[in-house]
């Protein structure tokens, strides 16, 4: 019977003093070093037995093979072409989580100390492929599908068609372009946002109180934003708003009437919401950055606006960056506000991508098509935040 | 009934003695007409004084009533079930139920309601609560991936098509039938609502229909007639019988003032609501589209071809271009919900259309200024309707054409197919339901805060309302707005065809860009009209079609 390496050091001991000094030199370092001493059971690669290596293997392909034919009897049965499977999927997923723990234990049979090693890494990689990699994947799938859950023939297979239709969708393109329009109003609560911070920066009076109330338009759910803003502040006949606007000249006050008027109001809403957001990045930054700097500057006779211009804001750059990256990244998700106060209109002028798919997907149901248009968004927030990602860092690079 | 209503009563202060005497005159009615048949064959008196005793829980101007009276209310009503079941006899049976929670209502009462039934007949039920906005898609998701996990359902009609029409739903039993009187109920919520294929399915516990309501002060004030007639405006100033009066009136009021506030008629909903805001503009054409010799009104019923660009609905949306330049000015942005309470309930406007919540919000809302001051009837009719047979407009002999919008048609309680194999468990789900669709719990829901209108034709009993403290002029012109339009020979009955609000969301979308001017109104209701093909082919046009004529009784 063989017991395997692990449990014969006199074995493992011959073995390793044919392989030469280099191997003799680390199995010494191995028996000498506390700090690299593994569980008494564990046994390095090279060590391990063929008959161990065999076991292993064959537990990893039972498992392989038994996870997809649970899956191909699960695929067949729900496609109707057999009448043998499960009522519901949930067996897919018992298989999986077997075959992630057969991967484990075949991990460490077929590799020992390694395998053990990469069992830290197998439950997260697995989480991962169940969680975000199969969904992505299968989303994928289902936008190339005519799924609409009204539909008597359920899922349908239809290729690209869901992508030329969404080519040809005035409503997506409109969306589209929205977006272009709210990204770029990005740059402008970023100058705000810097303002701010310079200003919370400085020695004012009550500093602490600012930095509270500045922040606390964050601290609110967008929804509740579009209400006690939107829809009550802003609301025509007893807004707030809406009076003072009467008092300063402006006989209709009608916020969200006009495309521009009502696409500058939502830019409005959401950068009140945000702004401080990128305030505190910016401020963080501003606080972190060394004073010797700007007192040389002072020293050498840089007035105030030299010094922001030279000094503080190319210093400031790489926060920057990041702060109107991860606002940008923000914007691209913007829905709540649109959905509760306008619904994309007047006309779509207001209308966002994410509240375009929100309105197909959920009152229209129309699954296959939705899909289509999150997936193909996804490539192009992807896409357009590498970009921009390279263009930041050429950037940052050649300002410094 | 609404919860606002009710608590307008309470406020209002409506004494124990008040409801006393009503209950106490009732029962002396009841005695004095002899016997007769009710609900369940119990004599008229019993079912009369069964009547007047759960109406005094808690008793009107009582404050809000809790679950203990839910109980009570629901022991009291379980004289139909117990001639029907034995005790105990579903013992061991387990029910699931799928409801809303909406304001802490429909579920919440349906717990109530069920428990002495429960403790009666053995069974225990389990509860699925879902706020009004996951509904749709909870529903849709179990029925497309096939995993239905629940018994029980409440749901709106319009959902029908997607359930019944999927042969998902129990055949109700002969004895739910007589339990429950469906005699009972108002004509438009008769089959072929709540049937397919002549099967009954829905054991109805709400009626929905728009009503139009208006400003009685705009429209009997002097001034304004004077300037009425100076204007040239046809015949006497008045309340608008039909929508060229409406369209009339609503141009005339623009720029007026009245009580030194701008002046405004009628107030369209162009924003969308989640398919909802469609009925708006229904409202506007089913008196144009729904002619008296034709059941269909929104697609032709043979083929599912669209008929929204037709020209009766096109006039309706070209009327809404018309009227909205008339309209206040971020009238674009409103959608019903701003219509009804922010604006017409805060003296914003003289004429909208809505559900029967104006008529109970208006004495009651904190934000509403026009408690005395509003009026009721069933929507405008037109002077002529388009006949899509011959393509031509035909002006009535009888005059105007009226077709009230029939629009939602209230809740009902399904019991879903997969019961059907347990015959006990089968028994148990329909004994559930029917005791939640009885006929005396009815009028209990209806005046109390339930989230329900009347449905029953038991209901338009106007001195039981009155005895239980409501005010006789307003009850009884609330009640026959909506139980002139529940019992109209040419109601516009909502189609009840799977993914009919996936129709309504495409088409407000559209609107959206018509109504802002990017497209004309032809442009506009041939674009709805493509999409609705393409729907159509989507989910299936052959079923479609059978479906739709299913759904108007053909």
């Amino acid at each position: 019977m063989n017991r395997g390496p692990a449990a014969t050091p006199d074995h493992s001991l011959r073995l390793r003093l044919q392989e030469g000094p280099s191997k003799r030199a680390r199995f010494v370092a191995d028996q000498t070093s506390t700090a690299n001493q593994w569980p008494a059971d564990a046994a390095p690669y090279d060590l391990i037995s063929p008959a161990r290596k065999r076991l292993g293997w064959a537990l990893m392909a039972a498992a392989t093979i038994g996870l997809l034919a649970t899956i191909l009897l699960q695929i067949l049965y729900k496609s109707e072409v057999d009448t043998i499977g499960f009522e519901t999927w949930r067996p897919v997923v018992y298989a999986y989580v077997l075959w992630g723990v057969a991967i484990g234990i075949g991990q460490v049979l077929t590799r020992g100390e390694d395998g053990q090693r990469a069992l830290f890494l197998l439950p997260a990689l697995l989480f991962t492929i169940a969680m975000v990699i199969f969904p992505t994947l299968f989303g994928f799938y289902i936008a190339l599908t005519d799924w609409n859950l009204s539909s008597f023939n359920g899922r349908r297979f239809n290729g690209l068609d869901n992508f030329w239709q969404m080519l040809s969708d005035p409503y997506y393109r409109n969306a589209l372009f929205n977006m272009v329009l709210y990204v770029l109003a990005v740059l402008v609560e970023y100058v705000i946002a810097f303002g701010l911070a310079l200003l919370l920066n400085a020695q004012i009076r009550a500093r602490k109180f600012f930095r509270v109330v500045f922040l606390m338009p964050l601290m609110l759910s967008p929804v509740a934003v579009s209400w006690m803003i939107g829809k009550s502040l802003m609301e025509y006949r007893f807004g707030p708003a809406a009076t003072l606007a009467r008092h300063l000249g402006w006989e209709n006050p009608a916020f969200f009437s006009d495309p521009i008027t009502a696409r500058i109001s939502v830019m409005l809403l959401d950068a009140w919401t945000f702004i401080p957001f990128m305030m505190i990045m910016l401020l963080a930054g501003l606080q972190a950055m060394s004073r010797e700097v700007l007192e040389a500057a002072r020293v050498d006779g840089a007035n105030a606006w030299q010094t922001f211009w030279q000094v503080t804001f190319p210093l400031m750059l790489p926060v920057s960056v990041t702060a109107v990256i991860l606002r940008i990244i923000f914007k691209l998700k913007l829905a709540d506000i649109i959905i509760t106060v306008t619904s994309g209109g007047p006309g779509g002028a207001t209308d966002s991508v994410s509240s375009f798919i929100y309105r197909e997907y959920r009152d229209r149901s129309n699954v296959g098509y939705g899909t289509m248009l999150a997936m193909a968004y996804l490539v192009i927030i992807v896409v357009f935040v590498t970009w921009l990602l390279k263009l930041a860092n050429r950037f940052v690079r050649n300002v410094n | 009934m609404k919860t606002d209503i009710y608590e307008k009563l309470v406020r209002a202060g409506a004494t124990r003695r008040d409801v006393l005497k009503g209950a106490a005159s009732m029962a002396a009615i009841a005695a004095a007409s002899g016997v007769g048949l009710g609900a369940s064959t119990r004599p008229a008196s019993a079912a009369s004084e069964l009547r007047a005793k759960i109406l005094q829980i808690p008793g009107v101007g009582k404050g809000q009533p809790t679950d203990a009276d839910f109980q009570k209310v629901g022991e009291l009503c379980l004289e139909a079930t117990k001639a029907n079941v034995k005790e105990g006899e579903f013992a061991g049976v387990e029910l699931k139920f799928m409801g809303l929670n909406n304001q802490n209502l429909h579920n919440v009462l349906f717990r109530g309601f069920l428990k002495p039934w429960e403790a009666y007949t053995g069974a225990k039920i389990s509860w699925i609560d879902l706020a009004q906005a996951d509904y749709n898609a909870r529903l849709q998701q179990s029925i497309a991936t096939g995993t239905v996990d629940f018994d029980i359902a409440e749901m709106g009609a319009p959902f029908e098509g997607d359930v019944c029409g999927k042969g998902l739903t129990s055949v109700m039993p002969d004895w739910v039938k007589k339990q429950i009187d469906i005699d009972d109920l108002v004509n438009y919520l008769k089959p072929p609502v709540g049937t397919w294929d002549g099967k009954q399915y829905r054991v109805t516990i709400d009626g929905d229909t728009h009503n139009f309501n208006y400003r009685t002060d705009v429209f009997a004030d002097a001034d304004l007639a004077k300037q009425w007639k100076d204007s040239g405006g046809a015949g006497e100033w008045g309340v608008p019988k039909t929508w060229q009066q409406v369209q009339a009136v609503t141009k005339f009021l623009k720029g007026k003032k009245f009580k030194g506030q701008d002046v405004y008629g009628y107030l369209d909903a162009p924003k969308p609501w989640g398919g909802f805001g469609f009925y708006f503009l229904g409202s506007r054409a089913t008196a144009y589209a729904k002619h008296p010799d034709d059941k269909a009104w929104l697609f032709d019923a043979d083929t599912m071809k669209p008929r929204i660009n037709n020209p009766a609905w096109v006039r309706a949306i070209q009327d809404v271009i018309d009227a909205l330049p008339s309209e206040p000015a971020d009238q674009i942005n409103a959608d019903p919900n701003t219509t009804g309470f922010q604006q017409f309930l805060a003296g914003t406007g003289s004429m909208i259309p809505w559900w029967g919540d104006i008529g109970s919000n208006v004495k009651t809302n904190d934000s509403s200024v026009i408690g005395d001051l509003c009026g009721f009837d069933i929507l405008p009719g037109s002077d002529d309707v388009y006949n899509s047979k011959t393509g031509k407009w035909d002006k009535l002999p009888s005059g105007p054409n009226y077709a009230p919008n029939l629009a939602y048609l209230g809740w009902g309680v399904y019991v879903m197919a997969r019961v059907d194999s347990d015959p006990k468990k089968q028994k148990a789900a329909w004994s559930a339901a029917a005791h939640l669709g009885g006929k005396d719990l009815a009028i209990w829901t209806a005046m109390y805060p339930s989230g329900f209108q009347c449905y029953r034709n038991s209901q338009h009993d106007i001195d039981e309302w009155v005895a239980a403290g409501y005010d006789k002029a307003f009850i009884t012109s609330y009640l026959d707005s909506q139980f002139n339009s529940y019992n109209h020979p040419n109601g516009a009955i909502e189609p009840r065809i799977p993914g009919i609000f996936q129709y309504y969301s495409a088409a407000e979308d559209i609107l959206a860009n018509t109504f802002a001017g990017k497209m004309k109104a032809q442009e506009g209701a041939d674009a709805i009209a493509a999409a609705w093909e393409k729907l159509t082919d989507q989910i299936g046009r052959e079923k479609q079609v059978k479906l739709y004529k299913a759904s108007l009784g053909m």
